[in-house]
């Protein structure tokens, strides 16, 4: 995945999960709202990927349970699952997340939900030839597609940037050998 | 919340790479996140101090949670103050790669944001968008590009990659240099500085 400097991986890590706390933890309050207080144990507080991950997964000593508890983040509930499996190309990704396909990616790697990686490899390559189809049709950017194209996440967009700049260079080199001859 | 200010620098920086200019170091954003990052030391040796380096994690769950959590949100600060200074740099190696001043272009950039903003904008206008250090950085990048690029008198590094159409190419006089001899024996006035040369 990305590097530690890279942007994109930072602004996915922003995104936040819920998570239940399984402890009593004093002076945590702040994560809650609630400056100065403690957390009781079942509290369910929304964190950051960057904090929320890797208190999942520590645990003190041997036998003991992890710190918290992790939910499963509203972007990939089951009734959005159920709106991609139905139609990948009519739900708007960027409305739920801007790093949709990157936050699923990171909390998959904590959950052993086959299905639901199913049902996103699938979303994405669908919407993904409907994005080089736009990308390769000047005038797909505008009238109907207008709406599709508003709804890509970060890394789709940038994957129709870089469609869209292939072909216009490729247009450019054919040009520029046509007219040398 | 412990992170807000560095997601902040984040966003600044997300939009800084897709901007042509550099916009204006952030210094008080990374001021308020480096004294985060003070603070945090400061509540974590608190914490710590009691036990005096004897600390059990697993007999103190609540308390190596709470050192856990302080030391998380550090090192998520650290990480997004260095990846800020990261796209910052690079975009500033880029410019003096590409041939631009970048100091001149920043005080320009600064005046424009001057003249159509106001308030926080007339403040800073007439400073360079560059943090000192950025300013220093850029010097001495230049420098030792310079220096690199002075082993190859006759290869210009940073010049274009189009190859030319032509073997003649157009030269714009900038400065009277007198009688000129080139290899074709005509010779012609004041030919000084050549936009694109480019070497056989």
């Amino acid at each position: 995945m990305g590097s530690y400097y890279d942007i994109d991986a930072i602004l996915t890590d922003a995104q936040k999960v819920p998570c239940t706390f399984d402890l009593d933890m004093p002076g945590l309050g702040y994560l809650d709202e609630n400056a100065g207080g403690d957390i009781k144990a079942g509290t369910r507080v929304s964190l950051p990927l960057w904090l929320s991950t890797l208190l999942a997964v520590q645990r003190l000593g041997p036998s003991s349970q992890p710190l918290c508890t992790l939910d499963l983040p509203a972007s990939i509930s089951p009734r959005v699952l159920a709106a991609l499996k139905a139609g990948p190309k009519t739900v708007d990704l960027r409305q739920l997340t801007s790093h949709y396909y990157e936050l699923a990616a990171r909390v998959l790697e904590l959950f052993e939900e086959e299905e639901i990686v199913d049902v996103l490899s699938e979303t994405f390559k669908e919407r993904a030839a409907e994005i080089a189809d736009h990308a390769h049709n000047p005038r797909g950017a505008l009238g109907e597609a207008q709406d599709f194209l508003r709804g890509l996440d970060e890394m789709e967009r940038q994957l129709f940037r870089s469609a869209h700049d292939s072909s216009n260079a490729m247009r450019e080199w054919m040009g520029e050998t046509k007219k040398k001859r | 919340m412990y992170g807000d200010h560095a997601l902040k620098l984040i966003q600044h920086a997300k939009r800084t790479q897709a901007l042509a200019h550099l916009p204006h170091y952030q210094t008080e954003l990374v001021r308020e996140t480096t004294r985060e990052v003070r603070d945090l030391d400061k509540d974590v040796s608190n914490i710590l101090a009691p036990f005096q380096g004897s600390f059990n994690p697993s007999s103190e769950p609540a308390t190596a949670c709470s050192v856990l959590v302080n030391h998380l949100c550090m090192r998520r600060n650290k990480r997004c103050l260095l990846a800020y200074h990261r796209v910052r740099s690079d975009k500033l190696e880029e410019m003096c790669w590409s041939g631009k001043d970048v100091l001149d272009q920043e005080q320009q950039a600064g005046r424009q944001g001057n003249g159509e903003g106001s308030g926080m904008a007339s403040e800073v206008g007439n400073q360079s968008s560059l943090s000192p250090e950025e300013d220093e950085y850029v010097r001495q990048y230049g420098d030792m590009l310079a220096a690199y690029k002075g082993q190859w008198t006759d290869i210009d590094l940073t010049g274009s990659l189009e190859p030319p159409r032509d073997l003649f190419i157009d030269v714009r006089v900038l400065r009277d240099a007198g009688e000129i001899q080139t290899e074709y024996g005509y010779a012609c006035h004041s030919l000084t500085i050549l936009c694109q040369e480019w070497n056989y």
